[in-house]
């Protein structure tokens, strides 16, 4: 290169003073409106490149805009995922709270129909093992003593068997270890109602020849001084002959395995009175 | 005719005394603005031009040629009111082209010196019409016989011009 340009250095020379010239040519010479010519040439040579330039500049910023809008649409598109959920949140709390608020109207109807004195009581905890025991944020103090019933709006759900100052534990009817009495409500037959430990119980002691058949409602006879004659137990599942008694399974009424609020029931006013029809016979 | 130089030769170098180069050019450009008003027929002499071609051929340096020519030119254009640049490209040129002429023919014979003259004073010419047609939106209109006519009356001037600087150049 160095070889070349020494070889052709005049050239180069001519070239340069030639090019300097003409600059200083176009600088004198003026055109239509004042406009030197060299500004001409200035324009000439820079236009397409400035329009170019100005052609790539407005793509790169239509590029960048774009990029930009579609970022910020992601980001919009986020806070209005996040707001959604949020509100799907608010709405869940709001229907949670709703059935909260239908299920303690319903056990405040409850608390007036039936004539007994009751506590409400908040389920605040289930037991760890293997038992089906509640914990109820109801003690002693609220006037709560062993062997008190446990209902709901839906049937009766079990027995306080342990009672401490601010909470007690109930037991309840789908427990091993429960027993309750209770009658098929169609043809008065008495048995009592054990729990299987598998979320139904057994109506036992209710003879082959009575007739009995799945759907029928089983309440509470009374017999067991525990639970007030006449609230709603559950339905018969399914029926099977035995040797001499039926084999009778029967789904609680209540909805044991979705607990929030509780009756219980301290004393009853007249214990021999049964219950006024509290539970919605279905 | 020019002929080409044979490889084996070397190239004759002159120079010329200072003082005598730089007297010519004073007389030369002094003429050049002084006569065109004694004589109509002497706008047609471009004195710098004849200068520019002898030293450029006697030095036989293209840079030279270009400093002389361009040099010339620009006092030219300085001294005709004009743009200047105009006279200062063509002759740099031409200053260029005719060192680049002698380095390459043998421009001792006469004949060969002012034929290249006359073609040298042809394409100053026509550079200035060029030049003319692009700067200016109305440039005077290239009349074939005014080239003719500047090419013979030069080549005449340079048959007397060259004959007088030919007494003070000394071989290099």
């Amino acid at each position: 290169m160095q070889a070349f340009v020494g070889r052709h250095a005049s050239f180069f020379i001519l070239a340069a003073v030639v090019l300097v010239q003409l600059i200083f040519l176009g600088y004198q010479v003026t055109r239509k409106h004042n406009v030197r010519l060299i500004q001409m040439w200035a324009a000439a040579v820079f236009d397409p490149f400035e329009r170019s330039l100005h052609g790539l500049t407005n793509a790169t910023a239509g590029a960048w805009t774009s990029f930009h809008d579609l970022s910020e649409a992601e980001r919009e598109n986020q806070r209005l995922r996040d707001e959604l959920a949020h509100a799907q949140a608010q709405i869940l709390l709001l229907s949670e709270d709703g059935t909260e608020n239908a299920h303690l109207r319903e056990l405040l109807n409850l608390q007036r129909q039936i004539p007994y004195r009751t506590v409400a009581a908040t389920v605040i905890a289930a037991s760890p093992g293997t038992s089906s025991v509640i914990t109820i944020d109801k003690g002693s103090k609220n006037g709560l003593t062993t062997d008190r019933p446990a209902i709901t709006s839906d049937g009766i759900l079990g027995k306080t068997v342990a009672v401490f100052p601010h909470t007690a534990q109930v037991l309840m009817i789908t427990d091993r270890a429960s027993g309750v009495g209770a009658l098929l409500e169609k043809n008065g037959s008495e048995g009592v109602l054990k729990g299987d430990g598998d979320g139904l119980c057994q109506l036992d002691y209710i003879l082959n020849e009575n007739q009995v058949s799945p759907g029928e409602l089983v309440v509470t006879s009374g017999l067991d001084q525990i639970y007030p004659k006449g609230l709603l137990v559950g339905r018969v599942e399914s029926v099977r002959k035995g040797d001499i008694y039926k084999a009778i399974a029967v789904r609680p009424a209540a909805a044991l395995d979705r607990l929030e609020n509780v009756l219980v029931i301290l004393q009853s006013s007249d214990s021999e009175k049964p219950a006024k029809q509290p539970h919605k016979r279905q | 005719m020019p002929t080409r130089k044979p490889a084996d030769q070397s190239a004759a170098v002159y120079r010329i005394h200072p003082a005598a180069f730089w007297i010519s050019l004073f007389v030369g450009l002094l003429l050049q603005v002084s006569l065109p008003l004694k004589i109509p027929l002497a706008r047609l002499f471009d004195f710098p031009l004849i200068l520019t071609v002898y030293f450029a051929l006697v030095r036989r340096s293209k840079v030279f040629g270009i400093a002389l020519g361009t040099g010339l030119g620009l006092v030219q254009d300085a001294l005709s009111h004009g743009l200047i640049g105009m006279f200062g490209i063509a002759k740099g040129l031409v200053g260029y082209l005719a060192a680049s002429a002698s380095l390459k023919f043998d421009m001792e014979q006469l004949g060969a010196r002012y034929v290249l003259t006359g073609v040298l004073v042809a394409v100053h010419r026509l550079l200035v019409v060029g030049l003319q047609n692009i700067l200016f939106e109305s440039a005077p209109p290239f009349v074939p016989l005014d080239l003719a006519s500047a090419v013979i009356v030069n080549v005449a001037l340079a048959l007397i011009c060259y004959q007088v600087l030919d007494r003070f150049r000394q071989p290099a």
